[in-house]
């Protein structure tokens, strides 16, 4: 294990359901301290990627080092230094909010005294107040502000994020942004995917575009802009998103 | 329309189909053939009872009864399970423009899903009796068919009534488990009443007034004996058309009035600590004797399965279902000193935790639904997260025994202390073989299940059916230990016997338990999208 390797080092990553393969011979390497954004369009392959890294699912082959570890070998020392907001809710329903923090704060191997008060203090700092809530009364944004609590009680070094912004409100979007940029400036690094491209525009130092499963574009922000295009144009050239829609006489 | 909703849900099926592979469909097979076969052989017994014309004074008695038996296991029988089959997921499908009478038929149609033993059975019955030259044999081939049709027709839509009322009863927070156990009381109070000698008479005078018209069982017997039997079929197949259409109405009536109801609003449920600080701390007991994180996922499952609906309704059935069916043969026993009322308690205990099963360690992820790729994602051993679980189960097994010892205390029904010990030590010991087949199980059938509904989603079919079949393997060494008290009178050989079983209990256990986290390691991605996939039109059971 070196400080200087990778985040995220993977090689020929690739994962096959039958014949197809949703995630097709992947290289990456996400430098540390990196704020990082994995894109593609719906079915790309990006949360199958973040699943693998995570060990929720095995790939079919390549490797994955995270940390400059090899995840196969030394998965529950990596878990540790991982935080994680999944696309699906990793949240139990029948908890309150302050009690499922503290549950995974002592599921990280924090001591329960420390699982609680850091408990509250990111209740605080999420505003989700309502401490007796039970968490199958979350609206969607109150539960994905959860999850990213949850995912920094342990203060991880890497965060894997799936959509951590969809269903959240401008205030609490801000306030996960700023907490984001804080955790890349102590030195964490943040691998995220997202739809709101505005978002990883103004967010992340690189970016990876997958499609059909495959790398098609990664570079630092300004790499892939060429210095004119936005984000967007950037990535509806390189998905090629079609309007057929005008072909459909009835819909007009 | 309804194609539409049968095809989304044979393909929402599929998709689970698929994930549980050959195997699951294997198993799939062997456990319907098994249940089925047993309705089967029942329905040839009737067949063969009801086509015998020296019988004819006794099926005219009998015949009634029999379809009042029916009658009751098909709306009760699903109460009793706490597992009410499929049924229409109406949050999904009002959103189209479905006609109500469409709707209302698909939800009938599905009340076949939790009668279709009944439906064999029935048919076994119609055919004996269109062979029996005693009742008009093939003459009567139009009125015996009617009569099975419609007093299908009339269960199917009672149930399917009594389906909507109940649920939403059931979903009401607070009446629910006072619902349940009132149902269950009125279902078996006239046995107990009958045993217990109170009012002994008129019950069992009760009984041949089964046989009269009026009700729809005793107007589906004269329609299907006919005037062969000296009675008149045709008033008698009016008042069974009368009842089944009163059925329909019924059923209807609840339909639309549980399309009006508000589910969610009914089960909101706001915690609040502050009013009950006592139970935190109960909660946070396991922490002062386990380590984290067993410990903490002891707590969670604590804290989660007391908050959740469906756990509790089968836990109070655990202990009240079990004492209300037992005890009117406990208190026969007290007469002829059978092996059930020396031996009441234990087999109540042993009865509430294969109930339990279903809810906890039969299919140990079920409520945690997708948020069970946590225990992936942290860094922690699945065998402790199993371990924790079990240990939870186990906590709530005890308390359905101390309750089950409670309540015989309050009934003053003469149950010493060593019984109680005794109790507690022979389901401890079942436990252990439970629990490790309930690990397996929950990793290789794994099931989400929804909290809040309490009358669907319990543990995977295949699950249910695993623990059925080796639910009486799994008591045998218990019972061994039972037999040879009785054989050899000793008490001596009877704990030997149960500490034999306790060590073998404990290597079931363990070696189950190294199955179990090797099947979660190599099936995790089936597990996690089991857990996680959504349902289709209808909640299936």
């Amino acid at each position: 294990m070196t400080d200087s390797a990778p985040a995220i080092a993977v090689h020929n990553l690739r994962k096959l359901y039958g014949d197809k393969a949703a995630v097709d011979g992947v290289d990456l390497a996400v430098p540390r301290g990196c704020f990082f954004g994995f894109l593609g369009p719906n079915g790309a392959g990006k949360s199958t990627t973040i699943r693998m890294l995570t060990g929720l699912i095995p790939p079919s082959s390549g490797s994955i080092e995270l940390l400059g570890m090899p995840l196969a070998e030394r998965e529950l020392e990596i878990k540790r230094r991982i935080g994680l907001v999944p696309d699906e809710s990793l949240l139990f329903d029948r908890l309150t909010g302050a009690e499922f923090l503290e549950f995974v704060g002592r599921m990280y191997g924090l001591a329960r005294p420390m699982a609680v008060e850091r408990a509250q203090s990111l209740l605080e700092l999420f505003e989700l107040r309502e401490k007796r809530k039970l968490i199958a009364e979350y609206s969607k944004g109150m539960r994905k502000r959860l999850a990213m609590a949850a995912s920094l009680i342990h203060h991880p070094d890497l965060f894997l994020m799936d959509e951590p912004f969809e269903g959240v409100d401008a205030v609490g979007a801000r306030l996960m942004k700023d907490i984001l940029l804080d955790q890349v400036r102590r030195g964490a690094t943040i691998f995220l995917t997202s739809h709101v491209l505005e978002v990883v525009e103004r967010l992340c130092d690189r970016v990876a575009i997958i499609d059909h499963g495959k790398i098609v574009r990664e570079g630092s922000m300004d790499e892939l802009r060429g210095g004119t295009e936005s984000l967007e144009d950037v990535f509806v050239r390189v998905v090629g998103a079609g309007h057929e829609f005008h072909e459909l006489e009835w819909l007009k | 329309m309804i194609p539409a909703i049968l095809r989304a849900q044979w393909l929402s099926m599929r998709i689970s189909r698929l994930a549980s592979g050959r195997r699951g469909a294997v198993f799939t097979g062997i456990v319907a053939v098994i249940w089925y076969g047993f309705w089967t052989l029942l329905a040839v017994v009737a067949e063969e009872l009801t086509a015998a014309p020296e019988l004819r004074s006794h099926i005219e008695t009998w015949l009634p009864v029999g379809l009042l038996a029916v009658f009751g296991y098909w709306q009760l029988a699903p109460l009793a399970s706490a597992t009410m089959g499929a049924s229409l997921d109406l949050r999904k499908l009002l959103i189209y423009p479905v006609p109500r009478r469409s709707l209302f038929l698909v939800e009938i149609l599905l009340r076949v899903t939790t009668c279709a033993e009944l439906l064999l059975l029935l048919t076994g019955a119609a055919i004996g009796l269109l062979r029996n030259p005693a009742f008009g044999a093939w003459r009567s081939i139009g009125r015996v068919p009617l009569a099975v049709v419609l007093f299908a027709a009339f269960n199917l839509m009672l149930a399917a009534g009594l389906r909507n009322l109940i649920e939403r009863l059931l979903s009401r927070r607070g009446i629910r488990e006072v619902m349940a156990l009132l149902l269950m009381l009125v279902g078996v109070l006239p046995r107990l009443l009958i045993v217990t000698g109170v009012g002994g008479r008129r019950i069992e005078h009760a009984f041949p007034a089964a046989a009269n018209p009026i009700w729809p069982w005793g107007a589906a017997a004269r329609c299907m004996l006919g005037l062969a039997a000296g009675a008149r079929p045709l008033p008698a197949a009016a008042v069974l058309a009368a009842w089944t259409l009163a059925a329909y109405l019924f059923g209807r009536w609840q339909f639309v009035r549980s399309l009006r109801y508000d589910f969610q609003e009914a089960q909101a449920t706001v915690v609040s600590a502050k009013d009950r600080p006592w139970t935190d701390g109960l909660y946070r007991l396991p922490s002062f004797v386990l380590p984290d994180p067993l410990a903490a996922i002891v707590e969670k499952e604590l804290r989660s399965l007391v908050r959740t609906p469906r756990f509790r309704l089968v836990f109070v059935m655990g202990f009240s279902f079990g004492l209300v069916v037992w005890l009117p043969m406990m208190l026969r026993g007290r007469v002829t000193h059978s092996a059930v009322s020396g031996n009441f308690l234990a087999v109540v205990s042993l009865y509430a935790l294969f109930l339990l099963a279903q809810v906890t360690y039969g299919n140990a992820f079920g409520f945690d639904r997708s948020a069970a790729q946590l225990y992936y994602a942290a860094p922690v051993a699945l065998s402790r997260v199993l371990a924790g679980k079990n240990i939870a189960a186990a906590i709530f097994i005890f308390l359905e025994v101390a309750a089950v010892s409670a309540a015989c205390s309050v009934l003053r029904l003469g149950i010493s202390a060593g019984q109680i010990g005794e109790a507690f030590l022979v389901t401890a010991i079942a436990a252990l073989y439970l629990l490790g087949v309930g690990n397996v199980s929950s990793v290789n059938y794994p099931r989400p299940m929804r909290a809040q509904r309490v009358s669907a989603g319990g543990a995977a079919g295949r699950a249910q059916g695993l623990l059925f079949l080796l639910y009486p393997i799994a008591l045998l060494p218990v019972f061994l230990a039972y037999l040879a008290r009785y054989a050899f009178d000793n008490r001596i050989i009877f704990y030997a016997i149960l500490a034999f079983a306790a060590a073998l209990g404990v290597a079931i256990y363990w070696m189950a338990m190294e199955s179990a986290v090797a099947t979660a390691g190599k099936r995790r991605e089936t597990i996690l999208a089991e857990l996680s996939r959504g349902e289709g039109p209808m909640v299936a059971e």
